[in-house]
């Protein structure tokens, strides 16, 4: 028997739609089921010429509003992927659909919030557009969800980004930043929006995250490639999403009635990072110069740099961090650089002579003394143990 | 850490004075066990932020468990699981064990290992359980002896180890039975993300009696790559719709011998718990925990449905009436052992 035909309908141009698409990879080698797979070549798609398709079936993203048009008298099975609806009339009829849990993604976002002592909450949202009814149902749950409570929370959609109307965009992102009451943490719809929001809080001098903490969605590499301050990042179920739907049509071409099933998948982890570490400092002073540490600190810069942009004397800003977090400004310092080593070396092949220069070690010599005296071991010993560590927790996954 | 002194919990139906006893880590974690059953009370687990709080279900006093057919937390035997119709045949003679779950036999029968009063003494940081199972216990053979040494380390893991003899041939099977939710917030184990190192499972029938081995591969069972437990609930799979959700039992891969490898990893989004199981066991039973609604919880209330999930590690069920049946057999002269740890931390 020839393999079926599959035409995968998606713009995979976004760490989303790929990890969809990965999930039906998993699910193809762990089945061996053959399956001829269409795509266009510049991985987008294009409804208008699927009617000529002669194939066997089709996996679409029905985020895409011309998909339900497009597929709705195809004779061939079709399994729907994208986001959930809080209404059930939304969801097209007759095709199995695997959704993104919109609900359990802000509902992650709020709770880690919440967990980090915050009880006042913004959603950063993009305006309402056709292609984009997923994120005007995140906005909705996050707005479900404050009214449940009784908490406080404001909804801002900003403006669509364009090239040209950047500058003005920012400029309207910081005075709405700017004007917030804090701290406040902020859920933004996609992890794209989160870096808009963190570069507005760069520009407008907000702490990040001790006045306003964010937590984005998708854990999208490149998001986190982009900001100075690591963003926090609710992990999608998306491959999984993939899975699921392989699987349904599958069955399907099979001859299984899988016309009524509707699967919600919910995310499947928050990468916490330093973007919503929220701890209450009572210093103003301690608040401000963290956040010029988390920015700057493995630049190379000094105490003296530190007070001048808090705008205090060494002295004073001394003893308000000894106050405060029982440290120096120089030891605070050092610490960020070693926490970033150690991130870097824990994720990262990069070679250690360079991650000492990323860390503003003057040398990688200098970099092993400072192991050397705070972990008791090289950089090198560090990264074996974190790798030990790590394989144990893999044994025996792969098939 | 040391082992506090026992204090009192109850008192069993004959009117002895039950106990429990607190194990602690270094890193803030306590384990709480009682001799009633050597059931597991409570596990108290630091989350992300190091937070403790509560990852195991419980009910709220001695005489809810006396009075509960859910297992909960307790150690199970004779016979962890289910034998069909209660009936084997070992050495030629034909047993009638205790039917207690619709017509076949589950998890030790009426008076099983979890009803039973244990022997506790600690051990310097080891607690040492010991049980006397008489012959004729359930309707089994033989005179049986049980040993478990119970640790907690400060890496977050909960060592079980357990060693068992007999005076006459009997099958064997212990597990320990804790419903796992490694929120403490939420009172619903579906968006936790497992995964499960095992290639087969044990398909079953309508009364939940392995029918044969079966291919993971392509199925809801498949969970060699992590999934959120909730959502694969939903998948058209009969072998889900037969009981209600996941009670099946996992053949997991084989590892080296008498050594303990991890079978199964749980994470919970929220706090960043990760449940790792290890076990020497060849079966690793995964109960979604569908049928917990009504189950008196620890403060006056009830649990709900899929409040949590349990993994027992342990032989294959009703193994004695397949062709796999010695493996399952404990003769005298033997010793009978098991080592599986529970270690919890966060990601």
């Amino acid at each position: 028997m020839s393999p079926h035909r599959i035409a995968l309908l998606f713009n995979a141009n976004k760490v989303y739609d790929r990890q969809v698409i990965a999930g039906i990879g998993h699910y193809l080698n762990s089945t061996r089921v053959e399956w001829d797979l269409f795509m266009e070549e510049d991985f987008r798609s294009r409804m208008r010429d699927i009617h000529h398709f002669k194939g066997d079936g089709v996996i679409a993203d029905f985020d895409d509003p011309e998909a339900q048009a497009a597929l709705s008298d195809l004779h061939i099975p079709v399994v729907a992927v994208g986001g959930s609806y809080h209404d059930p009339s939304h969801y097209p009829a007759g095709v199995p659909y695997i959704a993104t849990d919109n609900t359990r993604l802000v509902r992650l976002a709020y709770d880690h919030l919440i967990e980090q002592g915050l009880s006042r909450f913004a959603f950063f949202g993009i305006p309402s557009h056709p292609g984009s009814r997923w994120a005007q149902e995140r906005e909705r749950a996050f707005l479900a969800i404050v009214g449940q409570e009784s908490v406080e929370g404001v909804v801002h959609e900003g403006h669509s980004t364009t090239a040209g109307g950047w500058g003005a965009a920012v400029e309207e992102l910081v005075a709405w930043l700017t004007a917030l009451p804090k701290p406040i943490g902020i859920i933004a719809v996609t992890d794209a929006r989160a870096r808009q929001l963190l570069q507005a809080c760069v520009i407008g001098g907000i702490a990040v995250p001790e006045q306003v903490a964010i937590v984005g969605i998708d854990n999208d590499p490149m998001a986190q490639l982009l900001t100075r301050i690591p963003l926090t990042s609710v992990i999608q179920g998306a491959e999984e999403m993939g899975r699921t739907a392989a699987h349904l049509l599958h069955q399907m071409l099979r001859g299984v009635d899988c016309s009524t099933t509707r699967v919600l998948v919910p995310p499947v982890g928050i990468n916490v990072q330093a973007s919503s570490r929220y701890q209450p400092l009572r210093s103003p002073h301690v608040m401000r110069a963290s956040h010029y540490i988390r920015q700057y600190g493995c630049l190379g810069i000094k105490t003296e740099q530190v007070a001048d942009y808090v705008g205090v004397s060494r002295t004073v800003l001394e003893e308000h961090f000894k106050r405060e977090l029982k440290q120096t400004v120089h030891q605070a310092i050092l610490q960020h650089k070693l926490d970033t080593a150690c991130q870097l070396i824990a994720d990262s092949d990069a070679p250690l002579a360079d991650i000492a220069v990323r860390c503003g070690f003057t040398s990688l010599q200098y970099m092993y003394a400072v192991f050397r005296r705070e972990y008791d071991c090289t950089p090198r010993q560090y990264l074996d143990r974190h790798r030990t560590a790590d394989a144990a927790t893999a044994e025996h996954r792969d098939p | 850490m040391p082992i506090s002194a026992a204090t009192a919990w109850g008192q069993s139906p004959d009117g002895r004075p039950l106990h429990r006893w607190t194990l602690r880590s270094a890193h803030g974690a306590q384990v709480d066990l009682s001799d009633l059953g050597g059931t597991l009370l409570s596990w108290q687990a630091p989350d992300r932020h190091g937070r403790v709080g509560e990852v195991v279900l419980g009910h709220a006093d001695a005489a809810q468990y006396l009075a509960s057919d859910a297992y909960m937390g307790s150690i199970v035997g004779r016979w962890a699981n289910r034998i069909r119709s209660g009936r084997f045949t070992l050495d030629g003679v034909d047993y009638k064990v205790d039917r207690n779950d619709h017509g076949n036999h589950l998890h030790g029968g009426v008076n099983g290992f979890h009803l039973q009063r244990w022997e506790v003494e600690p051990e310097g940081e080891t607690l040492v359980l010991r049980l006397v199972s008489p012959e004729g216990d359930g309707g089994f053979p033989g005179e049986v002896r049980v040993e478990l040494r119970v640790r907690l380390d400060d890496d977050g893991t909960l060592d079980l180890r357990y060693a068992a003899t007999t005076d006459a041939p009997t099958p064997l099977s212990l597990t320990a039975h804790p419903y796992f939710n490694l929120s403490d917030r939420r009172p619903d184990i579906r968006d936790h993300v497992i995964r499960i190192d095992a290639d087969e499972f044990l398909a079953i029938d309508a009364g939940a009696i392995p029918i044969g081995r079966q291919a993971v591969a392509g199925s809801a069972f498949d969970f060699r790559e992590a999934a959120p437990i909730g959502s694969r609930l939903h998948w058209p799979d009969p072998q889900l719709r037969l009981v209600g959700g996941f009670d099946h039992c996992y053949v997991a891969r084989p590892g080296p011998v008498d050594t303990p490898r991890t079978v199964a990893v749980v994470t919970e989004p929220l706090s960043g718990r990760r449940l790792t199981i290890d076990t020497d066991r060849p079966g690793l039973q995964f109960y979604s925990g569908q049928k917990l609604t009504g189950q008196p919880a620890r403060r006056g209330d009830a649990y709900g449905p899929f409040a949590g999930f349990a993994l027992e590690a342990q032989a294959f069920p009703n193994q004695m009436n397949t062709t796999e049946a010695e493996g399952a057999i404990l003769r005298p002269g033997q010793v009978w052992r098991q080592h599986t740890r529970y270690r919890i931390d966060t990601v």
